[in-house]
């Protein structure tokens, strides 16, 4: 007879775990692999009037933007599961790692308040889509997690508020952090976030309330990046605007998804993400005005001449100059019949590898990326920029913005955006202030994942998600004067303002209930 | 002499004599020995004797004759004339040299029989001419006897030269069927067993073992999924009867193998036996393993008493790809593509000039047929095998050489086989020793097949693979990857595999009737995978291996089976056979592994150079988690059978096992059953039916088996080191995964009830065996659903409860005329199981389109979905009519049911589709010998299967991914033919393209039974008059073809093609993205000298 009692060798049990600090970092470093992925990122974008996912359905946002989906759409569950498993690690870190004796009681302190701040994230984003989601403030046994019903939205936002505060409290501001913890989460990204959350309830003067706390530099030390290119260039990585970013590095952690996003002929596969023209049409001319607006300047046959030069540094489109690398110019050509080389890879055609509106993205363009695109390039969640047009919108929304609040946000905004001309950076009283932030919003953010949660919490996603969404003047003149047909699309508002709880969650706990028009 | 005395009582009406004399025979257990030609068939009698000696009802019999009898020994014998001499004790008999020749039915001889002189110890054996030599007297009788003939007994009658032909016997009754832990005879067997010979591996191109024995035993289910050169095939017996783990148990040569795919490592040349145990009875000896049936593999022995036997067979042909669907012309398809397009309100793609042009031009050769050849295909054995009267040995060598059909530099798998079996008598102690070695290398591409096969096939034919300068050329289907490219120049993946397997047993015969038996079995696996993938660049775009890895993983395992085996079998009072077994066992395994990967190598060597980094996320050292694993399993199990005058048998088996899967109170299990018999046949009563029919014999078993195919540390919680999950600063940091224990897994158990019944007719020239049986399987071990909620994935739990049942049919009919000699197997089984209790009542799991439902009450993983009613056919019926949730639709587009008619489809609508697992799973082999030559035909086949089928061989332009029509999709709605197979064409990413094809329908559900002809061969043995001349014993020629043919409704894809494995687990939905299956013909010899 041989011993039964095997121990294995190459892991470790209960028993053996919870005895070094280095343990329950790596637990810690778990939970922050946890809280968002880079599909997310990049095709969340497709969800939203600025992008259209033409190829397959990643991560489920074709059939979001296109409102062709049920309650079994694999994202929905995918979504739901994700964020658990995140507060899942976060609970379990929270709950063990005082049996780690060894400890330094302020690294324990300041470990729990990255952990609090990690579940606070997910809650959020649970609530963001679902509403009210089941809530735990610890973790459950899977009997609780079979029978619980659902928390009002409410009572898990104010969860979130009061422990960001708390959190905030615990962290060290960015300055503080030793160069190698760079990526950690700071007293200024809990408040950004905190700030963040308040927005999307339109709690307005609590939004002013939680900007002017990083405004005011007492709570880390933030400010604009010289170049709007260069925030999401791998030099620039950790600079100044960054608050909170996604962590990635070359070769051992790293993403390649614009091996489906770039120019072909740069090396892209094929198109899985392309900007609509709604995207581009929503950039200013350089003189501030919109393109419909008198007195723009905008020449429809010329259209990416004299415009806000963030629309270059986040689109791709014909005729666009590619800087590679080795610092050499490939010139796109989306138009058909327009490119001198016979195979032609970028052109627009119907049903092709290319892209479906004839444009491409640029912005996170990765130039010292490996092959297929392979890049480390964090994903930066939360800028500074963000919070100056958090801070912007709130008091435009307060019936505050005044010259004052706009020389601190949307000039400073514009003006590292590269417009000169004072029509553009000057505060104009009679426009339509909360309008003109919103735009400001949406070109400045562009391509960075946030534009679908904008307009659903400005429930505008009605209009905007209904009927076709275009690319490029490359079609047939006679239908939608010429713009593309790439993607028809329907948004119910009764009920799309909400995802539905998934359906295999529902059956796994009917408890849960489900949302209304579902 | 007394016996010539006893009193009979019979009647006889126009009777055979011959069958006269078997009656008395058996009445008074006397023995007879008569030549045929003595004691002719047309000789009848008719009378009547009350209570007449035997000695006087004889004279009467055999007067009218003119035959005699004397009294040799115990035994009559009967001849031809003179005066009746009754001999007493023949002292001063004259003694003889005899020489002869035995022979088969064939006319071939037969080396290995025994010669006894009758009523002595005196035996001789014939050679390997068949030839034998014995002195006896002049008035003896001789009795050849040799397994699977009929034993004849041929008085002398003073003759020096008697040749003698044997008779296969026509029953099995006397086969010996290998039981676990032994051997049983199989008219003492009452357990469900089947067995096949190693007839079914001959002339036969399969490249394992499973292959052949695919469709020989009812209820030994195989399917083979893909016919890739290395790929192993779905095993199950009696189908599926857990959620858990259905990989029944391989013991080879008395040897519990860890890894049932071990089966395909073997020669098959080198098997002697396959057996399979299907019910408790059977199978509880095995215990916590034997849940879902044990497969018993013995090897080949030598034969005592012969002399050296030469073996060779080779098989040589070709393997033809056969694909089954076509795509439509090319400028065809750019018509549906535009069809497609402005049905979904998009532009046209192609303009009618590009069509014009498209049609001038013809089609170019399509991606699929440029990737696919001819591949050759070869077996070759060799074998020496003999005896003398201590020492037997077997020694042979093998080589399987499969090409592959997928172009590309030298791709395919060729295994070598080597095996010694040797067994020595020393005294009272008997030594078996087994070494046997496998080596297997299997080169192909480093892509993924069904990758490269779907991607070649859904390029239309307008496109051009290679342009005139030799480039791979890449299009808008294949925007990175041409998969000629691939498969020619992205390198290679080499497996070079060793398995090395040692077996010695020793028996110690104590006494006559006590042996004690000690086993030990150990196998070594060193398993070395080589990757290169070398860089190819496509124009205009595309690159392939751009990162050029090598790749270099090891794996090395032992497995080690200890077993102490005591043994008794006695006979009380000549009709009690009591036998009991008792034995200890343990079984260990150790594992070691380690994966190197390097990125960009040196692009012609593939070494490390300049920039080469090894990829820290997935390669893996020794102790890195999962390649280091450690099991044991302490084991002691018994069997007591006891048998009353071969009429009345029972059976007790049981096995303890105790196994470090699981915690101290949860460890040790006692699976016990009960198997009982009943042979009515040989009851006094039957005399009339046993003569007239056969065999009869009716059977039952209960027991509980177990299986505890978990893996290794699950009940407890383990945290694993995770690398580079996440980074600060750009460093990667490492994090940690948690795996959650359940302190109270424990064994799974299924209880079985098994009825058979085993009857012979036509005097045992057909045979009969039916069984019935039901399996619940309780304390199922699954991993349950939770809420996603709960954070993490669970680890099993004991928490299901699944009922199967089924029966088997197996039937063999034998038949021989003047000419003709007809051997037929039909074998039938089916199974149907139901969930009876699951956590959580209901899962459904969703792949693609595909959702499969595991639910109380119903067959386990069912398909779900919707179900079509037609097609929307006018505007009318699209405004009133029930639509998904979300879309909009327009005539032509699938309508489907609304259960509830509440107008919205949706998750409330879905239906039971049907069940993927095959059922009613049969085998036909007809075997036709006409003088010298033979003909086989094996049929293979599955009565009722559903098969879910999409992706782009069900929906045009699937995805964009594919852009191609092919022709069985040509039936599709429009206005003008609105009873279409598929709904009308619609571009992706459309409200109906949504509608009709991401939307999981019974559009998407096949028929899946079919029936092929697996294998057909037509030989020719040279007679052996010839044979011998050229200096051969056996010299027989052979054509073989397998696959040759298959009828199924289903015609574009191959029916056994399936997305589950043999647990009904799916990776994903099924896409038809197979390697065609292989159509072969052969040229084969079997040579013996």
């Amino acid at each position: 007879c041989k011993k039964l009692d095997l121990v294995p060798t190459d892991v470790f049990t209960d028993a053996n775990f919870w005895t070094t600090t280095e343990k329950a970092n790596s637990v810690l470093n778990s939970a922050y692999s946890q809280l968002f992925n880079n599909n997310y990122f990049f095709f969340n974008e497709g969800m939203s009037d600025n992008a259209y996912n033409g190829r397959g359905d990643n991560e489920g946002v074709a059939s979001l933007a296109a409102g062709t989906y049920d309650p079994a759409l694999g994202r929905l569950n995918g979504e739901w599961d994700f964020h658990y498993a995140g507060i899942k690690t976060t609970n379990i870190f929270l709950e063990n790692v005082d049996r780690v004796s060894s400890m330094d009681a302020n690294l324990k302190a300041r470990m729990k308040a990255e952990a609090r701040v990690l579940r606070a994230w997910h809650y959020f984003y649970l609530t963001t889509w679902f509403g009210d989601v089941p809530f735990f403030a610890k973790d459950p046994s899977i009997e609780e997690a079979k029978t619980v019903s659902r928390t009002p939205k409410s009572e898990i936002v104010n969860f979130i508020l009061t422990e960001l505060d708390a959190a905030a409290a615990d962290l060290p501001v960015n300055t503080a952090y030793a160069e190698a913890d760079r990526g950690r989460l700071t007293k200024g990204a809990a408040i950004a976030l905190k700030a963040r959350v308040l927005l999307y309830e339109s709690r307005w003067a609590d939004v002013v309330t939680e900007c002017e706390k990083l405004m005011s530099g007492n709570n880390g030390t933030y400010s604009l990046f010289a170049s709007y290119e260069g925030v999401f260039l791998p030099q620039n990585e950790y600079n100044s605007e960054v608050i909170f970013d996604l962590q990635y590095v070359p070769q051992t952690r790293a993403y390649s998804n614009f091996f489906d996003m770039a120019p072909l002929s740069v090396g892209a596969r094929l198109n899985a993400l392309a900007p609509t023209q709604e995207l581009v049409d929503s950039y200013l001319t350089l003189n501030g005005k919109r393109i419909n607006e008198a007195g723009s300047g905008y020449d429809e046959a010329n259209p990416y001449q004299n415009r806000d030069p963030r629309l270059t540094a986040t689109v791709v489109y014909h005729g666009y100059e590619w800087r590679r690398p080795d610092n050499s110019v490939k010139i796109i050509y989306t138009k058909p019949g327009t490119d001198p080389d016979p195979a032609a890879p970028d052109e627009y055609r119907a049903g092709g590898i290319s892209s479906p509106t004839g444009y491409y993205t640029r912005k996170y363009y990765d130039p010292t990326s490996a092959n297929n695109f392979l890049s480390g390039l964090n994903l930066i969640m939360i800028r500074y920029a963000d919070v100056l047009l958090m801070y912007a919108e709130a008091k435009a929304e307060l019936g505050q913005m005044n010259a004052s609040v706009w020389n601190q946000t949307i000039r400073p905004i514009r003006q590292r955006a590269g417009f000169t001309a004072a029509s553009a950076l000057e505060f104009n009283a009679s426009a339509n202030q909360v309008e003109v932030v919103r735009n400001e919003r949406r070109t400045e953010l562009a391509m960075e994942g946030l534009r679908i949660f904008d307009i659903r919490r400005w429930r505008i996603a009605e209009d905007v998600l209904n009927g076709w969404a275009h690319g490029a003047q490359f079609g047939p003149s006679d239908v939608d004067n010429g713009y593309i047909r790439a993607n028809q699309r329907s948004f119910d508002a009764s009920r799309a303002y909400l995802w539905p709880i998934p359906q295999d969650e529902l059956a796994l706990n009917p408890n849960l209930g489900q949302n209304p028009g579902w | 002499q007394k016996f010539l005395e006893a009193p009979v009582s019979i009647k006889l009406n126009n009777t055979r004599l011959t069958d006269a004399l078997d009656k008395i025979a058996a009445d008074k257990q006397v023995r007879f020995a008569y030549t045929d030609n003595v004691l002719k068939q047309t000789y009848r009698v008719t009378l009547t004797a009350t209570d007449k000696s035997i000695k006087d009802l004889l004279g009467e019999m055999l007067s009218p004759f003119n035959l005699t009898y004397k009294i040799i020994g115990d035994v009559i014998v009967i001849s031809e004339g003179g005066a009746t001499t009754i001999t007493g004790n023949p002292v001063d008999q004259k003694q003889v040299k005899i020489t002869g020749t035995v022979t088969d039915d064939l006319n071939l001889p037969l080396p290995g029989v025994t010669v006894k002189v009758k009523g002595t110890t005196i035996a001789v054996s014939t050679d390997a001419n068949g030839v034998y030599t014995i002195d006896a007297p002049a008035d003896a009788v001789l009795v050849f006897s040799f397994i699977g003939f009929t034993t004849k007994e041929v008085a002398v009658n003073g003759q020096s030269s008697l040749n003698v032909q044997l008779v296969a016997e026509r029953t099995t009754l006397n086969e010996v069927v290998v039981v676990g832990y032994g051997t049983q005879k199989r008219s003492s067997v009452v357990g469900a067993i089947d067995q096949v010979g190693s007839t079914i591996y001959e002339g036969r191109p399969a490249v394992n073992a499973l292959q052949a024995l695919q469709g020989t035993m009812p209820s030994l289910i195989i399917q083979q999924r893909s016919l890739e050169p290395g790929q192993a095939p779905n095993v199950n017996i009696r189908g599926v009867s857990t959620i858990g783990n259905n990989t029944p148990l391989l013991v080879i040569d008395g040897i519990i193998y860890e890894d049932f795919n071990a089966i395909n490592n073997l020669n098959p040349s080198d098997i002697e036996t396959s057996t399979v145990l299907k019910d408790a009875g059977a199978a509880a000896i095995y215990g916590s393993r034997s849940a879902n049936g044990v497969l018993l593999i013995t090897t080949k022995k030598g034969k005592k008493n012969t002399k050296a036997t030469i073996n060779y067979n080779g098989l040589v042909g070709i393997q033809k790809p056969e694909v089954t669907y076509q795509p439509v012309h090319s400028y065809e398809n750019a018509l549906l593509r535009n069809e497609a397009n402005v049905n979904a309100g998009l532009q046209p793609i192609y303009s009618p000039q590009q069509i014009r042009d498209m049609q001038a031009e013809g089609d170019h050769e399509w991606f699929l047929d440029a990737i696919l050849k001819n591949a050759w295909q070869q077996n070759h054995n060799l074998s020496v095998t003999g005896g003398s009267e201590k020492t037997t040995y077997l020694v042979s060598a093998g080589l399987v050489d499969q090409r592959n059909n997928l172009v590309g530099p030298d791709f395919g798998a060729r295994r070598y086989n080597f095996r010694i079996n040797l067994t020595n008598e020393i005294g009272k102690l008997k030594v078996t020793s087994i070494l046997a070695y496998n080596r297997t290398d299997r080169k192909e591409h480093s892509f993924n097949t069904s990758t490269l096969i779907v991607d070649a096939a859904r390029t239309p034919t307008y496109y051009d693979i290679k342009d005139a300068n030799g480039n791979y050329l890449t299009n808008d289907v294949l925007a990175e990857f041409n998969p000629l490219g691939i498969l020619e120049q992205g390198g290679y993946r080499q497996a070079d595999d060793d398995g090395i397997n040692a077996n010695i047993s020793a028996e110690l015969n104590i006494t006559s009737d006590f042996k004690l038996r000690g086993v030990l079995g150990g196998t070594l696996v060193s398993n070395h995978t080589l990757e290169r993938v070398k860089q190819v660049n496509f124009l205009p775009k595309g690159t392939y291996g751009a990162d050029r890895n090598t790749n270099d993983i090891n794996y090395k395992s032992l497995f080690i089976n200890t077993q102490l085996i005591a043994e008794y079998n006695k006979t009380f009072n000549k009709k009690h056979n009591v036998g009991a077994l008792l034995g200890v066992a343990n079984e260990s395994l150790t594992t070691r592994g380690n994966e190197i990967r390097y990125r960009l190598t040196d692009p012609e060597l593939g070494t490390p150079t300049t920039g080469t980094i090894i990829d820290p996320n997935t390669s893996r050292g020794t102790l890195n988690s999962d390649n280091t694993t450690e099991r044991s399993l302490n084991s002691a199990f018994g069997r007591v059978t006891y048998d009353y005058d071969n009429k009345y048998y029972g059976e007790f088996n049981f096995r303890i096992d105790a196994s470090s899967k699981f915690n101290k109170q949860n460890r040790n299990a006692f699976f016990p059953s009960i198997s009982a018999g009943y042979r009515i046949s040989n009851e006094d009563f039957m005399e009339d039916y046993r003569s007239k029919y056969g065999d009869l014999k009716i059977r039952g078993s209960y027991g509980i088996l177990g299986n505890q195919n978990v893996d290794d540390y699950n009940y407890q919680t383990r945290f694993q080191n995770a690398a580079n999950v996440y980074g600060f600063n750009n460093s990667v940091v490492s994090g940690i995964n948690i795996a959650f224990a359940n302190p109270d897994l424990r064994w799974e158990r299924g209880a079985t009830l098994n009825i058979g019944v085993d009857a012979g007719f036509l005097k045992n020239s057909l045979t009969v065996s039916a069984d019935y049986f039901n399996k619940t399987t309780r304390d199922i071990l699954l991993v349950p659903q939770v809420p996603g909620a709960y954070g993490a994935g669970v680890p099993l739990y004991n928490a299901g409860e699944v009922r199967n049942q089924g029966w088997e049919l197996n039937v063999n009919y034998r038949i021989t005329s003047k000419n003709f000699r007809h051997t037929i197997n039909f074998n039938v089984g089916d199974s149907k199981n139901k969930v009876l209790k699951l956590e959580g009542d209901q899962e459904i799991f969703s792949y693609d389109e595909m959702q499969v439902i595991r639910k109380v009450g119903l067959p386990l993983n069912s398909y779900v979905g919707y179900k079509r009613d037609g097609y929307f056919q006018n505007l009318d019926e699209v405004n009133n009519g029930p639509k998904p949730t979300g879309l909009n639709v327009v005539p032509g587009d699938n309508r489907y049911i609304d259960v509830n008619k509440d107008g919205v489809i949706d998750e409330n609508d879905k239906f039971v589709l049907g069940n993927p697992f095959p059922r009613y799973n049969y085998g036909l082999t007809y075997n036709l010998g006409y003088k010298q030559f033979d003909f086989t035909l094996f049929l293979q086949g599955v009565g009722q299967r559903s098969m879910f089928v999409r992706g782009e061989l069900v929906e045009p332009f699937h995805f964009n991914y594919g852009q191609v029509v092919y022709q069985h999709q040509l039936d599709y709605w429009t206005p003008q033919n609105p009873d279409a197979r598929y709904p009308r064409l619609a571009a992706n990413g459309s409200q109906s393209n949504t509608n009709n094809f991401r939307r999981g329908s019974d559009m998407y559900l096949y028929n899946g039974a079919y029936m092929r002809v697996k294998n057909i061969q037509i030989g020719y043995t040279l007679p052996t008059s010839i044979a011998k001349k050229i200096g051969m014993q056996k010299v027989r020629a052979y054509v073989s073809g397998q696959n040759l043919f298959t009828i199924s409704s289903i015609d574009f894809l191959d029916p056994e093609a399936s997305e589950f494995n043999n647990n009904l687990g799916a990776g994903g939905a099924n896409s038809g993205r197979n390697y065609p299956v292989p159509v072969y013909y052969g040229f084969g010899l079997d040579i013996s000298l």
